[in-house]
């Protein structure tokens, strides 16, 4: 087990953001960095929106399943179709509970028939590994490995440039991934930008961590902590599991039908989930900007028409929202009741503590994608 | 570490008061440790000139991209000036919190009651880490 403080797991390059001037929080049970010395939330974002930034998200859990039927065994489990990519390719997918409900969403890296990587979140990687785990025949070996592996995220419209200097590759499709040596490369994140996930084991990810610093340095790369990670998210309406992802939010409503094989067999919340889409869903996430200074915040609620409209009823509740850093205004996903008529484009009046705000109604994302 | 200038005065809320009493008039903002603490700020919201403030009670607000943050006044009276340039600016909080990053200017009632407040070697104390 890795060093734990208060309770909390600590990555393994904790020293190096120490030396960088990082400020920590808790998330998902571990202590990770949220901005460094001389960045700050607003630079590390433009950093990676203009030029390269560096993340450790070894949060991330990492769980391997392996055995002759690995393949078979979690396209009868997670949502998504694993037989739409082929072997070398990632899928973003989601576990579900029997009820529909999101146990977590994660990305599942095919490497082969036998073998498939899982990087859940954080905080729910015990409770996928336990799903997994419990469901799995003979012959298929589900095993946690947290705590193995590191992740190093290189987002950015210099990202390629930063990989090759680093003598790493970078020419590969989006979604798609190749090993070097002992580091898995894909071409993935949670930004919006062109940009790799680095999968390593720790015995080597501080050198590999410096390696891709040192690389990056001419190209001006920032490391970057989970504050800008989030308002990344945010501008390309990428869900959080925790707040826009719950077991009480389905796929469905959350806009994430596309990652779900609805013409496998079996998958887990397949009954409850067809039953939903024949129904309609009764809430729906769809974005929100502010057309007033203000700066949306989860659990702020959401009324139809501009502020100040007669008799308007509550909509629904933003469950992520920011300030824009790109944009320069206020933006949300927010999920809202089916039934309220709502249509994007829609003038709405946000809650900002008990000072209604002119917002709109619009289609994430909110700045436009660049992953390809 | 946080820079505590000598020649004003603090609240334990992290606000920073400029001015004495034999000039009414007070400018307030906040401190380097608070804008350190709260990182980058992008929005305030503060009373127009004119509005009636109360010692102890909310100000405005500061926000970064992360949190949401009260401001409270620390001394009673009326605002008579407001940092217009922070609409467009609010980095100044966090570039200059003592200098063109300020708040408001509060003029207190001739004689009014103006409650303690903390020097800077008692402020310094107060956000020295444990």
């Amino acid at each position: 087990m890795p060093p734990m403080t208060q309770s909390l797991f600590q990555p393994v390059l904790t020293g190096r953001h120490e030396g960088l001037g990082a400020k920590f929080a808790a998330f998902g049970g571990w202590r990770m960095p949220v901005e460094y010395a001389g960045g700050g939330v607003l630079r590390e974002h433009a950093a990676v929106r203009e030029a390269v930034g560096m993340f450790d998200v070894s949060h991330l859990g990492t769980v391997t399943v392996r055995g002759r039927p690995a393949v078979d065994y979690l396209n009868r489990c997670l949502s998504n179709d694993l037989d739409r990519v082929a072997d070398g390719q990632a899928q973003y997918t989601l576990c579900c509970d029997d009820a529909g409900g999101i146990v977590d969403d994660l990305i599942v890296y095919r490497c082969a028939e036998d073998e498939v990587l899982c990087v859940p979140n954080a905080a729910n990687a015990a409770a996928v590994v336990a799903r997994l785990a419990g469901d799995a025949p003979a012959g298929v070996e589900v095993v946690d490995r947290h705590t193995e592996y590191a992740i190093i995220a290189v987002q950015g419209p210099r990202s390629a440039d930063l990989l090759l200097a680093a003598g790493l590759p970078a020419g590969h499709g989006y979604l798609s991934f190749v090993r070097a040596d002992d580091v898995v490369v894909c071409r993935s994140g949670y930004t919006g930008e062109h940009g790799y996930e680095l999968i390593a084991p720790v015995r080597i990810a501080g050198g590999l961590w410096d390696r891709l610093l040192a690389a990056g340095a001419p190209m001006g790369v920032l490391p970057c902590g989970l504050g800008a990670r989030d308002t990344l998210r945010t501008e390309m309406g990428y869900p959080l599991h925790g707040q826009d992802l719950s077991r009480e939010i389905s796929p469905l409503q959350a806009g994430l039908g596309w990652a779900v094989g609805w013409d496998k067999p079996e998958f887990w919340g397949r009954r409850a989930l067809l039953a939903e889409r024949a129904a309609g869903p009764r809430r729906r996430a769809i974005g929100l900007e502010t057309l007033a200074r203000a700066v949306p915040r989860p659990g702020m609620t959401v009324s139809a028409g501009p502020p100040g409209s007669s008799g308007a009823a509550t909509m629904g509740v933003v469950t992520s929202g920011t300030f824009s850093p790109s944009r320069r205004v206020g933006i949300a996903l927010t999920l809202l009741d089916a039934d309220a008529g709502w249509r994007v484009g829609d003038e709405v009046s946000l809650d900002v503590r008990a000072r209604p705000v002119r917002s709109r109604l619009v289609k994430p994302p909110f700045v436009p994608s660049r992953v390809r | 570490m946080s820079v505590v200038p000598e020649d004003f005065r603090y609240t334990s809320e992290h606000e920073w008061v400029a001015g004495r009493e034999a000039e009414p008039t007070y400018r307030v903002g906040v401190t380097d440790f608070a804008q350190q603490s709260l990182g980058d700020v992008v929005f305030i919201q503060l009373p127009d000139a004119g509005t009636p403030v109360t010692a102890g009670q909310v100000l405005g607000e500061v926000e970064s991209t992360k949190s949401v943050s009260e401001v409270y006044s620390p001394v009673s009276g009326e605002v008579v000036a407001v940092n217009d340039a922070l609409a467009d600016r609010p980095e100044l909080v966090n570039s200059d919190p003592y200098g063109e990053g300020w708040l408001v200017e509060i003029q207190a009632p001739p004689g009014g009651d103006i409650p303690e407040l903390l020097d800077a070697p008692a402020y310094r104390e107060l956000i020295a880490p444990a």
